[in-house]
């Protein structure tokens, strides 16, 4: 029975597909385009680091023109987080290799699963800790822009010191879980499927 | 190294990509971006190839590293319910291409990484070999082979 499976592998060999075909052409390789998950994760980290600059820049900004110290605590709270998000964003992404190693099967999926996670853990920090003091500025920010008082006579009103508090009581749980979520969304099932795989090649029966 | 030296390599050896994206794909868009980053992977990691190992052995290494992290669906698949297909498809294709799709879905019935063991184990390489390009031991490999034939074997017969 072995030697006729073996013998019908074989016969694979006379076949070919057009599809691979037209790629073996030396036009076709120049265009590829990878859409491997940890490319995908390190476009998406410099994204985050370019997007981290230019918010960081928004914050110097309004913390030299919103010369309110309510504000500019804030603000400088949630730039120092920006900063070290942005740093991390880049440090991550320079740990990340996009390309495929020669390791073997389990160490390379076990280098992707690794990095996966540490990727996902950062979008989880990040959505925990930048979002609620955020949260803080703007909600400060937005009531003096559109109130045209000082933040002191905003907040002078315990309702505003209440809303303040239940605005971050709300956000922080939603920011952190709408990362978690957004990152599982991305990359739950494949890594679910690493895991998988992962166990079945180390397990012994 | 060239890249026409990279496509003539790819192309003598293409049979690898062909019968492992075989395995795993499942519908035909899929096929194509597995062919896609299999290749980009190669072209990239081209320049590292030293030829301390065979060309197809590092193309087979690539071939399923690449593989294996990219999918994000499962491609297991249910035997009896798959042959519909090529029984409704028979009439037209050779029975050596019925054979061959006949024992594509019987592999494809297997757990993922026992594919890539039993792929290798058909094209002729040693345990040895097979425990280092999937990273488990010789012993290991010999386990799996056997239940995996077995396997095989048990569902080419029905």
């Amino acid at each position: 029975m072995i030697m006729s499976i073996e013998k019908t592998w074989r016969d694979i060999d006379e076949q070919s597909d057009e599809a691979l075909l037209s790629l073996l052409q030396p036009k076709a390789l120049n265009k590829l385009q990878s859409k491997n998950p940890l490319s995908t994760i390190r476009k998406n980290l410099l994204r985050n680091g370019i997007m981290g600059i230019i918010i960081a820049c928004f914050y110097i900004f309004i913390l030299i023109f919103f010369p309110y110290w309510q504000i500019q605590i804030c603000i400088a709270a949630v730039l120092i987080f920006t900063v070290w998000a942005t740093a991390g964003a880049f440090r991550l992404r320079k740990a990340i290799d996009g390309n495929i190693e020669t390791l073997s099967l389990l160490d390379e999926m076990q280098r992707h699963y690794t990095n996966i996670q540490q990727w996902i853990s950062s979008q989880k920090w990040a959505g925990l800790i930048i979002y609620p003091v955020s949260a803080a500025g703007g909600f400060m920010l937005g009531g003096v822009v559109g109130a045209q008082k000082s933040v002191d006579e905003i907040m002078s009103k315990p309702i505003m010191i209440w809303a303040l508090l239940i605005c971050m009581a709300v956000l922080t749980p939603i920011g952190y879980f709408l990362a978690k979520w957004l990152s599982h969304k991305a990359f739950g099932r494949h890594l679910k499927l690493l895991k998988q795989n992962i166990d079945d090649l180390k397990e012994k029966n | 190294m060239s890249e026409a030296q990279f496509l003539e390599a790819v192309k003598n050896s293409q049979g690898i990509i062909y019968k492992l994206v075989g395995l795993y794909a499942n519908d035909a868009e899929e096929r194509k971006d597995l062919y896609q980053e299999v290749l980009l992977q190669a072209w990239r990691s081209w320049s590292s190839f030293r030829g301390d190992a065979k060309f197809s052995t590092w193309l087979y290494r690539i071939s399923l590293n690449t593989i294996l992290t990219q999918k994000r669906k499962s491609s297991r698949i249910d035997y009896m319910e798959s042959l519909e297909a090529v029984d409704r498809a028979s009439s037209e294709q050779t029975q050596k291409r019925e054979e061959v799709e006949r024992l594509r879905k019987a592999i494809r019935t297997l757990p993922e990484t026992d594919r890539a063991l039993i792929s290798m184990h058909l094209d002729g390489y040693e345990n040895p070999e097979i425990a280092e390009v999937l990273g488990i031991t010789v012993n290991h490999v010999a386990v799996k082979l056997h239940r995996c034939k077995q396997q095989l074997a048990n569902l080419l017969k029905q």
